[in-house]
């Protein structure tokens, strides 16, 4: 039996698993390091703007495979870019072809007119207020998968609102959180008053975190094995087959998308499992199974294979003893351990610093 | 793009540096990096480092080679170290080229081991890259010698070899379209310096293909006079230790100078941005490693305290060897000699 039944069974068979997707630099392709960009950016038409590889293709790929397995899935953007380029993103995202439920700018115009002009740059307060929002909104059994990339702080917003969604972030410990953060004293009242309405079971499986600023892995290791950096989409796929969100022919359509559109090789993408592994993010078990089925379905290279039966067995029996002597966290569903959100902060910002954390990688 | 296997334990900072130079090689270029260690260590390494992970993989191996130990009893008695393994994996095609920044002579003799020799090559030769002074715009800043160590003692048929293959290296790594090739003597006739050098003066006189220069003398060594100089192991190790010991002595003198007097330390740092353009024309960290020559597949030998930078460009140059087929290069000038 497959090890991808295995862990759907331990789900409620008809649970909605709802996609949360941050746009620019995790669905988008977005440049503004310079104001120049930004502005080239903010006036760039739906047909100029470019998806980061994959990303359409796991999108679809999520949504077959629930629809599939017998469950909704549901898909919404949430952005911190005005409103004004709500159009183009549409049209975008109506090109991509990409099925979604539900998209949410930050009126950034609303905050000038208030004259918060910090609350341009900080969006933990923006984000976490949205992300709440939709929760009370949804189904009371959805599971979620969060997806953010690693420009501004996307893996501390996902984990606060899985641990206050999971019950675990406390009011009197989530308010100095957001204040030392630099949140808006608005918006630190309208979390704890959506905070208090929808506490209830863990309903995140997963955060993943597009590494397209090449933040080392090691950053993220505070956050736990709740949030996963990924180089590509591949290799957040190969996750999500792990836990049972896809099956292998979807992740497999995700790394042939890669490869014929995106100039991704065979070899590439083996290599981006194998470092999945040595992270600890997927077993080596069901690496070794899903690996073996890309290979069959040509996704992979077929190189790997040629190698002996006795020299994969030694070498996997040496990853093994070496995994274990190095007491490594597990590969497989993440544990429910309470982040350190101190610890986090400390490291985004020494103490004594009150600037905010926006625009550093989280 | 072809696979460079790189040892990874291999170095006096190992595998730190040499892991970091991968990273770096992996986001800057499509190389694909084949890194030989201790999987654990690496992979902990790398997380700490931006990488691209689609260009790196890992051949998992504990155990490596010292700096110091016996090369013949390691490379006759570790099968799994990490030089022979890669150098395995070059043999066995999974790889096109090797490099390492570990023990000279264990990486001499672990490619005499597993790699062949050209045809027609009689013995391999390491080569020295050095910096030296440029006589004309454009010319390269960095010259060969060799060899530097991989022999002992040659006869001539053998130095008029390293000849060509340095010459054609030259033409293929630092495109010189007809590199100046010397012969190290203790003077510029060619009757000097003894039977050997006589006779090897003599048949590269005769060879057209071969832009021979003459005899230099160990003055000229640091100069543009040539782009290869030729020599025997012996000599050409110590000319190159010579000059790496001048400059670490000019560095010292010159940090001692800058602590005792104030007047000194005025001086230096008026001379700073000169003494910052020879800093870089002696930074070895920017030509990563010097080629052993005259086998089929390429080996990069990296300086022993080679840092991140330097593996990443010796990452680089024994990429552009597998691509500029050199050994074809070297293999058709033998060829043409015969």
């Amino acid at each position: 039996m497959s090890p991808l039944r295995i862990h759907r069974a331990q789900r409620p068979a008809l649970a909605p698993v709802i996609c949360r997707w941050d746009l620019d630099k995790t669905y988008l392709r977005s440049d503004f390091d310079s104001l120049r960009q930004l502005l080239r950016t903010a006036f760039e038409r739906a047909e100029d703007k470019v998806d980061v590889p994959g990303v359409a293709a796991l999108i679809k790929a999520i949504k077959k495979a629930a629809e599939r397995h017998g469950r909704a899935a549901l898909v919404y953007f949430i952005s911190a870019s005005p409103p004004q380029i709500g159009k183009a993103i549409r049209e975008k995202l109506a090109l991509d072809g990409i099925p979604y439920d539900g998209i949410v700018f930050k009126d950034q115009l609303a905050q000038l007119k208030r004259g918060k002009l910090r609350n341009l740059r900080e969006h933990v307060g923006f984000k976490l207020v949205e992300l709440l929002r939709g929760r009370l909104d949804a189904p009371a059994d959805a599971r979620e998968l969060l997806f953010g990339d690693d420009w501004e702080s996307d893996s501390l917003i996902y984990s606060l609102y899985a641990d206050v969604l999971a019950g675990r972030l406390a009011v009197d410990r989530l308010v100095p959180i957001l204040r030392r953060i630099g949140v808006d004293a608005r918006l630190v009242d309208q979390v704890v008053a959506l905070a208090a309405r929808v506490a209830g079971p863990d309903a995140v499986d997963r955060i993943f975190i597009n590494l397209e600023r090449r933040t080392p892995p090691a950053t993220f290791r505070l956050f736990g094995p709740r949030v996963v950096p990924t180089f590509n989409y591949f290799q957040t796929a190969v996750v999500l087959g792990a836990d049972g969100h896809l099956d292998v022919e979807d992740v497999a359509a995700v790394g042939r998308t890669l490869v014929e559109r995106s100039g991704y090789t065979a070899r590439g993408l083996e290599n981006s499992l194998g470092d999945l592994v040595r992270r600890a993010a997927v077993s080596l078990n069901i690496a070794e199974r899903m690996g073996a089925e890309l290979r069959a379905a040509g996704v992979l290279s077929a190189e790997a294979r040629a190698r002996s039966r006795w020299r994969r067995m030694r070498d996997a029996f040496r990853r093994l003893r070496r995994r274990r002597k190095a007491r490594r966290t597990p590969a497989g569903p993440p544990t429910r351990a309470a982040v350190d959100y101190a610890a986090i902060l400390d490291r985004l910002r020494p103490p004594g610093r009150e600037s905010p954390i926006e625009g550093r990688p989280a | 793009m072809p696979t460079i296997a790189i040892d990874a334990m291999g170095g006096d900072h190992a595998p730190g540096e040499i892991v970091r130079g991968v990273a770096r090689a992996s986001l800057k270029t499509d190389i694909e990096c084949l890194l030989v260690g201790d999987e654990r260590r690496i992979q902990e390494i790398l997380e700490t480092v931006p990488y691209n992970p689609e260009h790196i993989s890992i051949v998992d191996c504990r155990d490596a080679i010292g700096m110091d130990e016996d090369p013949h009893e390691a490379v006759k008695n570790r099968r799994d170290a990490s030089l022979l393994v890669a150098a395995r994996a070059v043999a066995e095609g999974r790889a096109d080229a090797m490099i390492s920044a570990g023990n000279t002579a264990a990486c001499v003799l672990t490619c005499a081991r597993y790699f062949r020799l050209l045809k027609g090559i009689r013995r391999a030769a390491l080569a020295g890259v050095y910096p030296r002074h440029t006589e004309y715009t454009g010319q390269d800043p960095l010259a060969l010698l060799l060899d530097v160590g991989a022999t002992i003692r040659c006869e001539s048929e053998e130095l008029v070899q390293f000849a060509l293959m340095g010459s054609a290296y030259a033409r293929r790594i630092s495109k010189v379209p007809s590199p100046r090739v010397a012969l190290l003597n203790m003077g510029v006739e060619g009757t000097k310096g003894g039977e050997t050098l006589v006779a090897a003066y003599r048949r590269l006189r005769r060879m057209p293909a071969l832009n021979f220069v003459g005899n230099v003398e160990g003055n000229d060594v640091a100069r543009g006079r040539a782009d290869v100089i030729v020599c025997e192991g012996l000599l050409g190790s110590v000319v190159l230790k010579l000059v790496e010991g001048i400059a670490d002595v000019f560095t010292d003198v010159a940090s001692a100078a800058a602590r005792r007097r104030l007047s000194w330390r005025i001086g230096l740092a008026l001379l700073a941005r000169g003494i910052e353009r020879l800093r870089r024309l002696t930074d070895y960290t920017q030509y990563g490693g010097a080629p052993i020559l005259g086998f089929e597949n390429v080996f990069i030998k990296c300086h022993g305290r080679s840092n991140a930078r330097a593996v990443a460009n010796a990452v680089k140059v024994a990429a552009k060897a597998v691509r500029d087929r050199v050994p074809a290069e070297i293999a058709e000038a033998v060829a043409a000699l015969r």
